[in-house]
């Protein structure tokens, strides 16, 4: 009897032993916020509450999967996969589906977001290129590494997707920053964005784009065209209070004046229904995956794995932020999820991945130097 | 090839790593911290604010429209009721472009052109965010078929509303008249509101109680999504409900009157004599009012307008005509009242009257009665002595006596419109000819002819008065009226009746005379025939369309529709009066002949019955709830 028991044990503690449990442990708090959250946005709908929870079971499967991957094996098939991301990043501009522009690619049984397995491949390649050489890059390494950023930040603008775009194009960057880029290169990015932006205005914005963009600058201007789900959002989230109106509460939501109230406005309900302390609680669960990611990277000896960790985790952080501020009408709408906590599946297995991948960092980046 | 010239330093590398993921993590804690107190703003410092806004947002005030009160016979029996039912109603600010929906909704219900139409018009005026009625009386078959295609069509919604019945149809048509889809004009008559009651009354009581019969609008504060689609209610005003009336009138009497004129057109009123209350009052021929509740359909229209006996026409209201011999107890009364003769002052009839100087003679029906006193002059219907009378008596003292009895003047029964009618006067005819009175006018209007018209409510009115002794009440249809369910019924009150003579013995004359007309030597004998119990009454004949120089005309060579109306008021029993009656047949030649069997119909059907049902007798239980009625 005691010796089964060991026996599953061990056998047990062989397949956890590359977890990362405090990591996990926020994950899963997070994904149950979502649930429950979702519970109360959904309406109720089981149907919802199952799909969502089979994709954090897929998901936690991944990041299980990846966090027993050695960090060599995904060095290696890093340049594969980015070239494998950058395929349906192509096709999606020939046969994707979506409302705005063309996101998802149809592949009968789910729709694949391809912009979503950049998230994950495009950190991942810039750290493998950089990583090559010593640190901090030099000219031509940061060179080439925009031009790996740039490269699939270009197509997803195509789609056109400029929230993702924006979001990718930062986990790449981050790898830069954390590798050292020098200072300067920031800076004179600021000035090329300055320089860029009446160019991307007149040419390169979709008038959508645009309307949410003048929007954010003044909500009150179109109430109930551009400007409602600001407004609505808004008054969701003020109207929840310090300590919330209660779960299943949330009266702006579950009237339907909080749009897209189980997706990119999921936050706004939580804030609603949990109040100040909700988020607070939720930021702080956030912050702590954040820092955690940032740990594990500064703790790994492995470059590779440490511009990875270190990278995903500062993104995670840039998701958080946009995702809080466009709902609040602190930054302009762009149609970024909350993670984990946002009703859909690629983001959720793709963020899972990614952090199965900061674990994978934790349980093998100490093991190898490079 | 440069690269590996260059010497890695792990330990610089991680260093500088962990130099850059600090100042990283410090952005990151300050960006939460911002992001945090952007939070802390909106849901601490600014909450009250965005707390209104939301209940605002979600709290709508949503009209609660009461059932419309309902109409009762004197037994208690409903005339006029309301059934679920539903109807079409479409928000055209949110259901986008209009004739593709017209083309969807078409699919699914039957859709009346002209109703299709008259939204279209009604879109045009109105402001897009108001529901409007696409079509009333939606069938189950369309709401279950809609109920299925339902998300197709945002601001479209099958909604349950009351609608009126009258299951007498056609029986009550000219009391209580119909309801019909409210229309602008029926807002600029009632205000704004009015819009929100899916009927106004268009006709008959439905139109003179309205405000009574609708109630008072309450409204709920309903939560709303963003559709506008309602949740949950929150709290409410309520409505008041529509008052309910209870009629004076009878149903039975009322089938029996119908039955009384068998296939003749004509009108017919009666009267308790003691309080004006109306017990029966028909118009015929007449329609069903049912036709008209959701908007009547252009072809049932176009036949009744068509029809030539005009069904939709109320006689009692609207129609009127020379009162012939009916007038003549009440031109009686006026030669015994206003001093000109005594009840047993005679003239010598001699077939034929003169006005001194003129060879132009006016001629009797009876070809020289001989010595009449007032009894014979009303029994027999002795034109002699009323062109005597009329003349000695002069216009203006004639046209001062018809205005006391009633006539010329609204009966005060609650119908809007009625015809006050017309007392030949020298002011009447001065309004409308520049020619001069003649006396002659005055010797015909004696025996209500000439400029004369009455309407059988002024008859009967009259009549009712002769039976109880001179009071004059005004005529009243309802009777009680409560406001709730839990109310007892409250009496409408009786407004003053005017004493038409102060002699008693007067009055008793022209009693004697209009009781010798069916049981003495009368115009109407054959009417008593088998009756055991006394009436009292006076026939009459009179042009329909008679204005000037009728009598000079021979009723039997006249076209059908110009041909004379028999008439015949009346009341019985004679001693007791519980009712008393004025009944006109239109083309009916002699009063004696068709208006008078029929007085004898409707007699019997209330003398003979009970005939003594006071309203609010205990036996009668009335309204759901069974409150028993409180005697008046």
């Amino acid at each position: 009897m005691n010796i089964i028991l060991r026996w599953l044990l061990d056998l047990l503690q062989r397949f956890t032993r590359t977890l990362d449990w405090p990591l996990l442990a926020a994950l899963v708090a997070l994904m149950g916020i979502g649930l429950a959250v979702l519970y109360s946005a959904g309406g109720h709908s089981q149907a919802m509450l199952t799909a969502q929870a089979l994709r954090y079971g897929v998901g936690l499967g991944a990041l299980w999967l990846l966090s027993r991957v050695p960090l060599v094996a995904l060095r290696g098939i890093t340049p594969l996969g980015y070239a494998l991301s950058l395929l349906p990043l192509v096709a999606v501009l020939f046969m994707g589906t979506g409302r705005h522009g063309q996101h998802w690619i149809n592949l009968g049984v789910f729709y694949l977001q391809p912009s979503e397995l950049m998230k994950l491949s495009l950190p991942m390649m810039t750290a493998w290129y950089l990583n090559r050489a010593p640190l901090p890059p030099r000219f031509t390494g940061v060179l080439a590494g925009l031009a790996i950023v740039g490269l699939p930040t270009g197509l997803i603008m195509l789609q056109p997707d400029l929230g993702t775009a924006v979001l990718v194009a930062a986990s790449g960057l981050f790898v830069l920053y954390l590798a050292g880029m020098s200072w300067w290169w920031f800076a004179a990015a600021l000035g090329a964005l300055a320089a860029a932006a009446p160019v991307a205005w007149f040419w390169l914005l979709m008038p959508y784009q645009k309307d949410r963009l003048l929007m954010f600058l003044d909500p009150e201007q179109d109430p109930l065209g551009a400007g409602w789900n600001i407004i609505q959002s808004k008054i969701a989230i003020g109207a929840g209070g310090l300590r919330g109106m209660g779960w299943g509460q949330g009266s702006q939501s579950h009237l339907n004046y909080v749009p897209e109230h189980t997706t990119d406005f999921i936050f706004a309900v939580l804030a609603e229904e949990f109040g100040w302390l909700g988020v607070m609680v939720t930021l702080s669960l956030y912050l702590f995956v954040v820092a955690r990611c940032l740990w594990i990277a500064a703790q790994a000896r492995d470059g590779f794995g440490r511009l990875v960790a270190g990278a995903l985790g500062l993104s995670l952080f840039v998701y958080v932020l946009v995702n809080g501020g466009m709902i609040s009408g602190l930054l302009p709408v762009v149609g970024v999820p909350m993670p984990l906590l946002s009703y859909g599946g690629t983001a959720a297995v793709s963020l899972l991945a990614g952090l199965g991948v900061v674990m994978s960092v934790r349980a093998h980046g100490g093991a190898r130097r490079a | 090839m440069r690269q590996q010239r260059r010497v890695r330093n792990p330990g610089a590398e991680a260093e500088q790593f962990r130099r850059r993921a600090l100042i990283g993590f410090v952005g990151v804690v300050l960006a939460m911290a911002g992001l945090a107190g952007w939070y802390f703003k909106l849901q601490v410092i600014d909450h009250g604010d965005y707390v209104r806004r939301s209940e605002a947002n979600r709290i709508k005030p949503r009209p609660v429209v009461p059932g419309r009160g309902l109409i009762y016979d004197r037994q208690g029996r409903i005339l006029a009721d309301n059934v679920p039912a539903y109807r079409l109603e479409v928000t055209p600010e949110e259901a986008g472009d209009l004739d593709r929906l017209l083309d969807g909704l078409g699919q699914i219900f039957v859709l009346d052109p002209a109703e299709v139409e008259r939204f279209r018009a009604e879109r045009r005026v109105n402001r897009g965010f108001r529901a409007l009625t696409l079509k009333l009386r939606v069938s189950d078959d369309e709401a279950a078929r809609f109920a299925v295609d339902r998300w197709r069509f945002p601001g479209v919604e099958v909604v349950p509303y009351l609608n009126r019945r009258y299951p007498y149809g056609a029986l009550f048509a000219h009391v209580i008249g119909y309801v019909g889809r409210t229309d602008e004009d029926d807002v600029g008559r009632y205000g704004g509101n009015q819009v929100l009651y899916p009927h106004t009354g268009r006709t008959g009581l439905e139109r003179s109680y309205e405000e009574a019969l609708r109630g008072a609008i309450g409204y709920e504060q309903v939560e709303t999504n963003v559709e506008g689609r309602a949740l949950a209610t929150l709290g409410r005003v309520p409505a008041t409900a529509g008052a309910d009336l209870r009629l004076s009138i009878d149903l039975d009497l009322q089938q029996a009157m119908v039955d009384a004129f068998g296939d003749m057109q004509g009108s017919a009123v009666a009267v308790d004599p003691s309080t004006g209350q109306v017990l029966g009052m028909v118009s015929l021929p007449s329609f069903d009012p049912n036709l008209f509740v959701n908007g009547i359909s252009h072809t049932d229209y176009r036949q009744l307008m068509d029809d030539p006996a005009r069904p939709l026409f109320n006689r009692n209201v609207l129609g009127g005509g020379p009162p012939g011999s009916t007038i003549k107890p009440f031109v009686a009364l006026a030669g015994v009242d206003s001093g000109l003769r005594t009840p047993t002052d005679g003239v010598f009839s001699t077939g034929e009257f003169f006005i001194p100087g003129q060879r132009r003679g006016y001629r009797d029906a009876s070809r020289g009665a001989g010595w009449t006193e007032l009894r014979d002059s009303i029994s027999r219907s002795v034109n002699y002595y009323y062109y005597k009378l009329a003349y000695d008596m002069g216009i203006e003292r004639f046209a001062d006596y018809m205005h006391r009895y009633g006539f010329g003047q609204p009966t005060g029964i609650d119908l809007v419109g009625e015809n006050t009618g017309v007392v030949p006067s020298l002011a009447y005819k001065a309004s409308r000819s520049r020619e001069p009175w003649y006396a002659g006018e005055t010797v015909i209007a004696g025996i209500g002819q000439g400029y004369w018209i009455a309407t059988a409510l002024q008859l009967a009115r009259g009549t009712a008065a002769i039976a109880n002794g001179g009071e004059l009440h005004p005529l009243r249809l309802v009777a009680e009226r409560k406001t709730a369910y839990d109310q007892p019924w409250s009496p409408v009150a009786g407004e003053p009746a005017p004493r038409i003579s102060d002699n008693a013995a007067h009055i008793r004359a022209v009693q004697e005379g209009m009781e010798a007309t069916i049981h003495g030597r009368g115009t109407a004998t054959r009417m008593a025939q088998g009756a055991s119990y006394r009436m009292a009454g006076k026939t009459g004949t009179a042009q329909r369309i008679g204005r000037r120089g009728a009598a000079n005309l021979d009723p039997r060579t006249l076209p059908y529709h110009l041909r004379h109306q028999a008439l015949f008021v009346g009341y019985a029993p004679a001693e007791h009066p519980t009712i008393a009656l004025a009944v006109v047949v239109e083309h009916g030649g002699y009063g004696g002949a068709t208006a008078a069997p029929i007085a004898r119909r409707i007699f019997d059907a209330w003398v003979l019955r009970q005939g003594t049902d006071a309203i609010g007798a205990p036996a009668i239980a009335v309204g759901p709830t069974g409150v028993e009625g409180t005697a008046p």
